[in-house]
């Protein structure tokens, strides 16, 4: 078992493999030296070095134009300052003149207050200054196994213990135009506030399948290959259990062989999940080129998961132009808001190509 | 009569290879409509530098086209001769310069199609590409003296012309890997990337193969380390040793039914640096690894990442902390 959506206790502990699959890769499809008689005598041995060793592409240019976060907890917030507390210390950024917060909605920065759980954006080339704050901001994505007029009780996944998500009434209206069927059995997604535990949903990001998540309508493989590069809808997922912080993309699509725990708990045999979307088997580690197509932002994230519940959906992603239908990744939160994403749209319209 | 049987084959030649040059040029041209980028094509163009790649594939697609009119235009009386002779002989000369480039690419870009028709010719160069090819010339330089195509003149000459044109397509059916892709093309079959494959068939099929009996003898053991997938290929990486240091072997396969294309590289541990093949093991390898050295000095290849820069998942950072 190699790979899960967010599994308790995953740790960093076993993923060093993952990171040298690249390497690897990249060993085999590149020319190899000959043996040490037939290579350029004695040099052999310093090309392979020279290979190995080769200069990585310049990360640093890469992530010029990508946004950083930061997590934890608010300690302070004036109008020009926000301070936050984390298991690593404190840190205290400055707001820019137009910086603007959510909580629920949005509002002055100066509003949050101490003791909120904030998702900091920095200002690209800035390391001390931030833009955008979201407090205490959740996420529900999964399918619902009970229901009253007011809460759902939903599964994220099967190895993660249901979520209770409230469904505010000041929200109830707007949430049913986009989500209804809050019935057992179907899939829904759900941004709000966390507040001790509990997700107040506030906003629908987009339109809910017709289906239940148990019955996807009957797959019909298109004819010829797989686009490339892929596009689609990419979201996020809420890191309550996952370390801060994290970039990654939890892919819908990671080779069965692998063994996803999420489908080995859930008794789904190798190649009989049901998914909405055909996207190419990749494994853990492997390496996405992300662009953002409504703030043209790109990154080169390394697949970190699996994504049970994204391949589920059907969705278009309506966040600047109306994507094709189906999630083709869940990023982490800071991967996402990275590519210029907000948190309380949900999605982004995303184009993927997987690297070479 | 045995005579005629060889002359009339010959006179087959003309138009099959006509068909394929426009074939071939027809696919390259849809890629490119479809994939609106010129330089988007596969093969052999990707031995030039990027600046070259759309000058040289709109130049191979302009010589496809009017090597294929020249042939079915002077298969009659019409340029007999010398225009048709030479027409023929640059024909031969095409598909001669093709497979020594085939043979490059194989070695300088092991994952890449041979780019023939466009996007039907995905899967890596393999040895029956490089034969096609090189029969192919062998096929245009033997029209050469061949004079102006006529009917056959009694029925069982044109049977005996109708079979031996099907054999030829069956042999070249045979050795084309686009049949495959054109079966996914249409919906027939599903793509590569899409199959699910269980590793321990990949691994039955890694054991099949040449690459897997020349490099077992370097494995400390025959348990895998790591097993993955990324798209159509599946990696195995062995435990190894390489001059009294750990080393990882590590196999490719690509995910066919039959006779996967295996490609394999020994990496040492510490560094991650490839390492050469120790002789014992590299004799039939020889040839193909001495042009790449050439080729890695004159155009350079593609760095290989340090671990760092493969994106850690799970620890990468956003932040300062």
């Amino acid at each position: 078992m190699v790979c899960c959506d967010r599994c308790p206790g995953a740790t960093t502990s076993d993923t060093s493999h993952f990171a040298r699959r690249r390497l690897l890769k990249a060993a085999v499809f590149q020319p190899q030296p000959g043996p040490p008689s037939v290579a350029a005598a004695g040099s052999g041995g310093s090309n392979a070095g020279s290979a190995g060793a080769a200069t990585a592409p310049d990360v640093n240019t890469a992530d010029r134009h990508v946004y950083r976060t930061v997590t934890g907890t608010i300690t302070d917030i004036s109008p020009h300052f926000i301070t936050i507390g984390h298991g690593a210390g404190q840190r205290r950024l400055a707001l820019t003149a137009d910086a603007t917060a959510w909580r629920g909605e949005p509002l002055e920065p100066s509003a949050l207050s101490p003791g909120d759980e904030a998702v900091i954006r920095i200002v690209p080339s800035q390391s001390a200054i931030a833009d955008r704050v979201w407090a205490n901001i959740g996420r529900v994505c999964g399918t619902i196994l009970e229901s009253d007029s007011e809460r759902l009780l939903v599964a994220e996944c099967a190895t993660r213990r249901p979520q209770v998500v409230v469904i505010s009434p000041l929200a109830s209206a707007r949430i049913k135009v986009r989500l209804p069927n809050l019935k057992p059995g179907y899939l829904v997604d759900i941004i709000g506030v966390r507040r001790r535990g509990v997700l107040h949903g506030l906003i629908a990001p987009s339109p809910q399948p017709r289906y239940r998540s148990d019955h996807l309508p009957p797959h019909v493989q298109a004819g010829g290959r797989l686009p490339e590069p892929i596009t689609g809808s990419a979201v996020w997922h809420d890191a309550t259990d996952e370390p801060y912080g994290v970039l990654g993309v939890f892919y819908p699509a990671v080779d069965p062989g692998a063994g996803c725990v999420e489908d080995a708990a859930a008794k789904i045999t190798p190649g009989q999940a049901q998914t909405y979307r055909d996207l190419p088997y990749l494994a853990i580690g492997s390496a996405l080129h992300v662009r953002n197509e409504c703030t043209n932002i790109d990154w080169t994230l390394p697949v970190a998961g699996c994504a049970p519940t994204a391949r589920l959906f059907n969705d278009h992603c309506v966040a600047c132009e109306t994507s094709p239908r189906g999630r083709i990744a869940d990023l982490t939160l800071a991967s996402f808001v990275a590519l210029g994403g907000e948190l309380e749209q949900g999605c982004f319209n995303a184009t993927m190509t997987i690297g070479r | 009569m045995a005579a005629d049987m060889l002359t009339l084959f010959g006179e087959a030649q003309i138009p099959l290879l006509a068909a394929l040059l426009l074939g071939g040029c027809a696919t390259k041209a849809l890629r490119v409509v479809r994939t609106k980028a010129v330089s988007a094509g596969l093969g052999p163009t990707a031995l030039f530098p990027l600046r070259l790649r759309a000058p040289v594939a709109v130049f191979m697609c302009v010589v496809e086209f009017c090597l294929g009119v020249g042939l079915l235009a002077t298969s009659s009386h019409f340029g007999k001769g010398t225009p048709a002779g030479l027409i023929r002989l640059s024909t031969g000369l095409l598909f001669l310069v093709a497979t020594f480039a085939l043979i490059e690419l194989r070695s300088v870009r092991p994952d890449a199609g041979c780019g023939c028709f466009g996007d039907f010719s995905q899967a890596p160069v393999t040895s029956r590409t490089i034969t096609r090819s090189a029969l192919l010339a062998v096929a245009a330089l033997a029209t050469m003296k061949l004079g102006p195509i006529t009917l056959p003149r009694w029925p069982d000459q044109g049977v005996a012309l109708l079979l031996a044109v099907v054999a030829e397509l069956v042999v070249l059916g045979f050795i084309s890997p686009e049949i495959r892709d054109f079966l996914v093309q249409i919906g027939y079959s599903a793509p590569c990337e899409l199959r699910v494959v269980n590793p321990e068939q990949s691994l039955a099929a890694l054991h099949r193969t040449a690459q897997w009996r020349r490099h077992s003898d370097l494995l400390t053991s025959h348990e895998p380390t790591d097993v993955w997938r990324e798209l159509c290929w599946r990696y195995f990486s062995f435990p190894s040793t390489h001059a009294g240091k750990d080393a990882e072997l590590v196999f490719a396969v690509r995910l066919e039914q039959r006779r996967p294309v295996v490609l394999s590289a020994l990496v040492d541990t510490a560094s991650g640096a490839v390492v050469p093949w120790p002789p014992a093991t590299s004799r039939s390898a020889r040839a193909r690894w001495r042009g790449t050295l050439r080729v890695r000095q004159a155009h350079g290849a593609d760095p290989v990442p340090h671990s760092e820069a493969a994106g850690l998942p799970m620890v990468q950072r956003s932040d300062g902390f």
